[in-house]
């Protein structure tokens, strides 16, 4: 007789399992498909003010305020305001990165938490003051001895540095149902209009910057709500 | 104890892209079938145009089955193999042709014959060192009726290059001969790709679209592609994409002969004592069943599917089912395909708009592929196809890939650069022709088990000479097109040390006609247990400078037919 492991091992957590179905295969009828099709089509012509805003996952803060503060400073160096625009703060990727620790990066909580206290102790050392209430130039000095991992007291700055850093992107140019890429700061900046159920051959034309869509996935899904 | 099923005519282990395949010609040739799947049915609802879902999260891909198993792997027998952290398939009904690109190319029919070929074109010289490979036990024009079924059935887009022998250069002129014309126009272009078209024309190249098992119409009562760009591990929100689950099973279902077991785990392969398999035991909801059967089409993933033979061991089979000379898991390998430093990347000055689309929409040269050119004094067999497409996603596009070094990497002045270049690369395949080896095998892992204590399998990859050489040779070729397109930096295409675990995994249960060199015969059937048969990449002793799947989905096909028109022999 075999153990069955279900009931002790889950490999992805239970809100994330596909959901049991009856074992028939989906059958949609013709006609509700073309209809689909043809709205998917159609959805991705309307102007913008017809779409609406995109609405944010719903996942708690886990980040302690102090904690949030330096991360905050911390995205806004990686893609600062300046004159093409705002950047990683504005976005919200600090917000974003305090959420996905609260669900799927849940594992990486302690780790993140470790390294940004030991940020904030590299600038009391060198500066005697806290990370996010350096001036500018300062606090991009430390992060250029973080990235470089010449950062004393601070073995696995490098790796902190990658980490965050990765998040940062994610958090400024995911969809704004994550709670970062906010008014789609990110989008905008790097020129990516939006997610769509369809493309038109025009929207894959070469040699101009396409016009934002400001379109989340999550507000074109009539089906369902999220996942 | 397992609760004892009814009988029935066949059981096929695993309704992805072989099984799922597998079970239409056994239902309509009125066999009862039922098809055990580790997974269950998904449906668009699940599918998002999301990178974080679909890409940093994985949570198409994501198969709670293969999570549980995940191989480990080591470059030499001197090392201890270590698990991988995550393994590249899914379960589910339709299983990895849910989020898979779905290009579906028909391999050459020199990727048929490569041993004999060889010896005939260039000696033996030209062999590479501690290469095991042997003509497939099967040539081009024995599949070609099967890759017809496959692409009317399933549903491929694409453009003939070659229809009984007469070439059309609007397809691919290196083709094999096929019997009529796609059922489907290729996918829709663009502008960067009829850009591309025209660049590679005028370096000689004969460029064609790539074929693809994605609606370019509407097709069989589905609608046809969308391009919205969110292919790539993710499953169609329109059921474009001819994902078995959608194609084959409800064609097989509506036959009333086909039962589907969905979130079903099978064990063992059972036998008895004169080596015939009597079917299988699985679990399902916490309960152990047997489900007895006449015959078994052993149709899991490459990795499961050896694994699941040396397990299955018994009184007959104390190595494992259909062992008894020591092949299963010998002749394995990953395709040389996609992998850091096989690729190659390129930055245009100017905005490609290659956002949306779709991976399979891609312009594809042949012409450093298979044996298309001379070879004499390279050093190397085979060659790879070249393959530029379309579908960016914002934050993998911002990160920039190999061109991230061009700027400091954070700060406003990495802000300006990504702002100006983000939409401007765009990506290239160089996959390549991949032989098996004396130095790369799967066996079990002596340490590492699942959570049932079986043991997960174990992947040994020794280095080659042959591929990396094959894959740069290709690849200085999609240099010279990107840069002659317009490019003003180009990353990647040294030829890479090849996969760890590969979304293309090949061999292991090698097809053949000599039962030391092979496990199953040239039909798909065990040459020890006569009523196992195996379908899958498992059984493929090459791979061809392109995607696999179609091949093994006509093999599958191949090996149910057969099974069909041999019934009673095989059963008896």
């Amino acid at each position: 007789m075999f153990e069955d492991p279900d009931d002790r091992m889950p490999a992805v957590p239970a809100s994330q399992l596909p959901v049991a179905r009856e074992t028939e295969p989906p059958q949609p009828e013709r006609r509700v498909l073309l209809r689909s099709a043809l709205a998917a089509s159609m959805l991705s012509l309307l102007p913008l003010e017809m779409r609406q805003a995109a609405h944010a996952v719903d996942a708690p803060s886990v980040l302690a305020a102090e904690l949030l503060t330096i991360l905050d400073a911390f995205v806004d160096r990686i893609i600062p305001a300046d004159q093409n625009g705002p950047g990683a703060r504005a976005a919200g990727a600090a917000i974003y990165i305090d959420r996905s620790l609260g669900d799927w990066n849940a594992g990486e909580l302690e780790t993140l938490s470790v390294g940004l206290r030991a940020l904030d102790a590299l600038a009391r050392r060198r500066f005697s003051a806290g990370f996010a209430t350096l001036p500018d130039a300062q606090k991009d000095e430390l992060l250029t001895v973080m990235e470089a991992g010449q950062a004393e007291s601070f073995a696995n700055a490098q790796q902190i540095f990658n980490r965050l850093h990765r998040l940062t992107l994610e958090g400024t140019f995911s969809d704004p149902y994550y709670g970062g890429n906010r008014n789609f700061i990110g989008w905008d900046l790097i020129g990516y209009p939006g997610a769509v159920l369809a493309s038109t051959p025009e929207m894959q034309r070469m040699g101009h910057r396409l016009a934002p869509l400001h379109t989340s996935a999550y507000t074109l899904k009539h089906e369902h709500d999220g996942h | 104890m397992a609760t004892k099923l009814r009988e029935t005519d066949v059981v096929v282990i695993g309704l992805g892209g072989a099984g799922g395949v597998a079970v239409l010609p056994l239902t309509r040739g009125g066999l009862k079938v039922v098809g055990i799947e580790a997974g269950t049915w998904m449906t668009p609802a699940d599918f998002h145009a999301d990178e974080i879902y679909n890409n940093v999260r994985s949570l198409v891909t994501t198969g709670n089955k293969v999570s549980r198993e995940v191989p480990t792997f080591r470059t030499s027998p001197n090392d201890v193999a270590r698990q991988v952290a995550r393994h590249p398939m899914m379960n589910a009904v339709g299983g990895t042709t849910i989020h898979y690109h779905a290009q579906s190319w028909r391999l050459n029919p020199w990727d048929f014959r490569i041993r004999s070929a060889t010896l005939e074109r260039y000696g033996a010289k030209y062999l590479p060192e501690g290469s095991t490979v042997e003509d497939w036990p099967l040539s081009y024009d024995d599949l070609e009726p099967y890759y017809d079924h496959i692409e009317y059935e399933v549903g491929v887009s694409g453009k003939a290059g070659n229809i009984k022998g007469v070439i059309d250069p609007a397809g691919n002129i290196f083709e094999g001969p096929r019997q009529r014309e796609y059922p489907m126009p290729p996918l829709r272009s663009c502008d960067y790709l009829d850009h591309m078209d025209k660049v590679a024309r005028s370096l000689g190249l004969h460029p064609y679209r790539g074929p693809a098992a994605i609606n370019s119409t509407v097709y069989q009562n589905r609608a046809g592609c969308a391009y919205h760009g969110y292919c790539d591990r993710g499953g169609c929100h329109m059921r474009a994409k001819n994902s078995t689950d959608v194609s084959i099973i409800p064609k097989a279902m509506a036959t009333k002969r086909l039962t589907v077991v969905d979130n079903a785990v099978v064990r063992r392969i059972e036998s008895d004592n004169v080596g015939k398999v009597t079917g299988v035991t699985y679990l399902r909801g916490g309960k152990e069943f047997f489900q007895p059967a006449r015959a078994v089409l052993l149709g899991a993933y490459t990795y499961e599917n050896i694994r699941l033979l040396l397990l299955s061991k018994s009184r007959f089979y104390p190595d494992g089912l259909g062992n008894k000379r020591g092949q299963v898991g010998k002749h394995y390998f990953g395709h040389w395909e996609a992998q850091a430093g096989t690729s190659v990347s390129a930055l245009f000055p100017t905005d490609l708009n290659i956002w949306y689309g779709a991976l399979a929409q891609g312009v594809m040269v042949d012409d450093l592929a298979d044996d298309n050119f001379d070879h004499g004094g390279l050093g190397f067999i085979g060659g790879a196809s070249l393959h530029a497409y379309t579908e960016k996603h914002p934050i993998g596009a911002a990160a920039m890939g190999g061109f991230g070094r061009m700027s400091k990497r954070w700060g406003s002045e990495w802000k300006a650069f990504i702002k100006e270049n983000a939409g401007r690369s765009a990506p290239a395949y160089v996959q390549t022709t991949t032989l098996p080896y004396e130095n790369t095998w799967a066996d079990l892992d002596p340490t590492v088990k699942d959570p049932y204590g079986d043991p997960v399998l174990r992947i040994t990859s020794g280095p080659k000479q042959n591929e990396p050489r094959a894959a740069a040779h290709a690849a200085a070729k999609m240099i010279e097109w990107f840069k002659a397109a317009g490019a003003i930096a180009t990353t990647g295409g040294q030829g890479g040390t090849g996969p760890v675990l590969s979304t293309h995994a090949h061999g292991g249960t090698r097809m053949g006609r000599d039962p030391n060199t092979s496990v199953v015969d040239p039909w798909g059937f065990s040459h020890d247990a006569r009523n196992l048969g195996v379908i899958g990449g498992s059984v493929m002793g090459t791979a061809g400078a392109r995607n696999p799947t179609q091949t093994w989905q006509a093999l599958a096909w191949r090996t149910a037919q057969h099974l069909v028109d041999s019934w009673n022999d095989i059963t008896a």
